[in-house]
């Protein structure tokens, strides 16, 4: 049922080396840092369970609310921690040394977190919302027995790929067949009828793609990855959710056209003209003169050709709320109205 | 330069409904900037309802990430001309 890749990105974990905030350290000598792997689809808060016994020792009295920050930069949970490292570490780190804080949640610049249940109305959310986009509606999700609900969850939680791909196939959120590798969409054991239903009408209407991006717009040149600048502010990245529509049948669909098509702004009249043609086109958008260049796009840790089939991205390097999360560094004059 | 971009200085339509037992409003209808956050539209709601604790749906389906852009929301999940918001002061759609 899953693919070679899906496998890898569920298996995909970052190194992390946690320090207490000085400021939560009552002890001498202060706690040592918690190493701890990471799941990639996993989420911050959920660590919890293992950071809090490790550290109880030194906190002092008072209410625990976990949260982490990297370099100062408060971290969103809602976001997958592969998608984190991807975005916050151009030039991944390893461990990556985050700090954990028990006290003093940043309330102004982060949503409120219960721990798991939280991160679980989130997941479940975000699910909702990729249904929406795939299908209209989010019924499929909302009619979900509790147990599945439950199961599906867990899996995520715990990464069992397997009853994932169990439980979810029942959602027939399945988008695309990717003719590329000669995989049909993983199918239901039960209910074929359905099933002949989503082939027969996926292969003739546009697929809508659901898609979190997260650009950084760098003003500045760089070479090394290294040398790419440090964010410390939220606002800094443009958090963008728009859907990749495409035919799964006619043109060869890549990765390229993909983030042309979500970023219109970024790519004037370009979308079936070539970067270079339409840098050649005379002062239609002065502002664009000098077209974009892609710093660094990553998905799931790795960095894909431009050229590949958006068809076999989605496939294999989608998160489990069926979102693609792409972390996008654009070298560019920032757009009008931005 | 901004007013040449359409996108960017749009406004968008938002119906606010009231849903269970939430307090409806008396202007159900307003408009705020496409490039604002949702978590405006969040925040207006825990003004006018003053609550602390609101549940924010669009499309009665899903809550989104208060991080979301309102133009976005508007492009995705928009019918006739604007986005609908549901609220309730308990969770009516898990």
């Amino acid at each position: 049922m899953e693919t070679e890749a899906q496998k890898y990105v569920w298996d995909g974990a970052i190194p992390l080396q946690i320090h207490l905030h000085d400021s939560e350290v009552t002890t001498l000598p202060p706690p040592s840092p918690a190493l701890i792997l990471a799941p990639r689809i996993g989420y911050l808060p959920l660590l919890s369970s293992q950071l809090k016994p490790f550290f109880s020792d030194a906190l002092p009295p008072g209410v625990d609310t976990i949260w982490f920050d990297y370099k100062g930069l408060p971290l969103k949970w809602y976001i997958p921690t592969g998608v984190l490292f991807d975005l916050l570490c151009a030039e991944p780190e390893r461990p990556w040394n985050l700090t954990v804080h028990f006290r003093g949640y940043p309330g102004h610049i982060l949503i409120p977190c219960d721990g798991e249940d939280s991160v679980k109305w989130s997941y479940i959310n975000s699910l909702k919302e990729a249904a929406y986009i795939i299908h209209g509606s989010s019924k499929n999700v909302m009619n979900m027995s509790h147990p599945d609900q439950v199961e599906l969850w867990r899996s995520v939680m715990n990464g069992k790929l397997e009853t994932y791909n169990r439980i979810s196939s029942k959602l027939k959120l399945g988008i695309i067949g990717d003719e590329f590798s000669g995989k049909p969409n993983p199918s239901p054991l039960k209910g074929q009828q359905s099933v002949n239903e989503t082939e027969a009408t996926a292969a003739r209407k546009a697929s809508r793609v659901p898609v979190r991006l997260y650009l950084w717009i760098v003003d500045k040149d760089f070479d090394d990855l290294e040398e790419a600048p440090n964010f410390d502010r939220w606002d800094q990245v443009s958090y963008i959710n728009r859907p990749v529509e495409f035919y799964t049948e006619g043109k060869y669909f890549t990765l390229l056209d993909a983030v042309k098509s979500i970023l219109p702004e970024f790519y004037p009249g370009s979308l079936n003209t070539t970067k270079a043609e339409s840098k050649d086109e005379p002062g239609i958008e002065p502002e664009n003169e000098s077209h974009p260049v892609i710093k660094l796009l990553r998905i799931q840790g790795i960095e894909p050709k431009m050229e590949i089939p958006f068809s076999w991205v989605v496939n294999n390097l989608m998160n489990p709320d069926y979102f693609l999360h792409i972390c996008l560094y654009i070298q560019a004059p920032k757009p009008i109205g931005t | 330069m901004a007013s040449d971009n359409p996108i960017a200085s749009r406004k968008v339509v938002v119906h606010l409904r009231a849903t269970g037992d939430a307090p409806i409003l008396k202007q159900a209808k307003f408009k705020i900037a496409g490039t604002d956050k949702f978590s405006k539209v969040i925040d207006f709601l825990r003004r006018q309802l003053h609550k602390e604790t609101l549940f924010v749906y669009v499309n009665s389906a899903f809550s989104p990430s208060p991080d979301q852009l309102v133009n976005d929301l508007y492009d995705n999940f928009g019918i006739d001309g604007k986005l609908v918001v549901n609220y309730a002061c308990s969770m009516a759609w898990g």
